[in-house]
């Protein structure tokens, strides 16, 4: 797949303004929409329709923080790790561990309050591993690149992902 | 994608899930995680002064196939020795549930549990050791 900053026509950093991404995103697809290109020749009319796709496949990459990265890595020429990245410290697999084990019993409980308590708590972290990652890829850029350390950040957003996920499941659940 | 027959076996009727006390100096702990995908996995031992493992349990957070790895997981360890336990490789696992190529990770995830809560076993068991002299 084509790079999804050089598609959408933005500079490559993972701190985006998601607004102005959307309205890009937007105007892009306007001007492929395949109406618009309805009297074009048809080698014409699979370009235009080839490109949509692409730039929408684009946008979903570069909204997601966790893809998002995936993409900037791919640029830094960091090769992609099937497990994922490095292994999650004791520390963290500790409090995923008991937060997991935290939402069954909520879920189990009916404990909606309870549920949304813990959903605070880890989109808190979210934001703080976030900021780490923002950091640690602006350093990147600055020349100093630290795989390790940005796999281990992305792979605890992941972490974090997967707890929210299951959140809403637990939610739908009880609603 | 569709899981193995054993795996929906595993995963419905899972083995041995549960908790033994961290504390206990006879029970070994080991904790994982896939960053790939956000699975966490606790299994623990129970050993005997003769190393053999008496009990396994374990709690997965993850797919199917991580629930079916980590619960085989405890069954094969289960009246074997320490030693015995820490030769199991993730292949076999693999093998015996018929896991996909994008499921063998839940595997190694079950290898490292198993060889994480021997370690830890092991860890207490020599520090033990130590104080008796």
């Amino acid at each position: 797949m084509a790079d999804p900053f050089t598609t959408l026509g933005v500079a490559p950093a993972f701190s985006l303004d998601l607004t102005q991404l959307a309205q890009r995103h937007r105007d892009l697809s306007r001007t492929l929409h395949p109406d618009r290109h309805a009297a074009a020749p048809p080698g014409e009319r699979r370009r235009a329709l080839g490109h949509a796709i692409e730039v929408n496949a684009a946008w979903r990459t570069l909204r997601d923080p966790i893809t998002r990265a995936e993409a900037l890595l791919e640029r830094l020429g960091v090769p992609r790790d099937e497990r994922g990245g490095p292994k999650a410290s004791p520390e963290l697999l500790m409090a995923v561990m008991e937060q997991r084990e935290a939402l069954a019993e909520a879920r189990a409980s009916g404990d909606v309050e309870r549920i949304d308590a813990l959903a605070g708590a880890v989109r808190q972290r979210e934001q703080e591993t976030l900021a780490r990652l923002t950091e640690a890829f602006s350093r990147a850029e600055g020349g100093e690149l630290d795989a390790p350390r940005l796999l281990s950040l992305l792979g605890e957003l992941r972490f974090v992902r997967r707890f929210l996920d299951e959140v809403g499941a637990a939610l739908d659940d009880l609603s | 994608m569709a899981y193995s027959e054993k795996v929906i076996e595993h995963y419905e009727n899972p083995r041995n899930v549960g908790t033994l006390d961290k504390d206990d100096p006879n029970v070994g702990t080991g904790l994982v995680g896939a960053p790939a995908c956000g699975d966490v996995m606790r299994l623990q031992i129970k050993v005997g002064e003769d190393g053999v493992i008496q009990e396994a349990k374990f709690k997965t957070f993850g797919c199917g196939s991580a629930i079916a790895s980590s619960s085989l997981a405890t069954e094969w360890i289960t009246g074997k020795t320490v030693d015995e336990a820490a030769t199991i490789q993730n292949s076999q696992i693999a093998e015996e549930l018929s896991l996909p190529p994008v499921k063998i990770h839940c595997s190694v995830l079950a290898e490292d549990a198993i060889k994480s809560a021997i370690a830890d076993f092991k860890q207490k068991r020599a520090a033990r050791k130590a104080l008796e002299g």
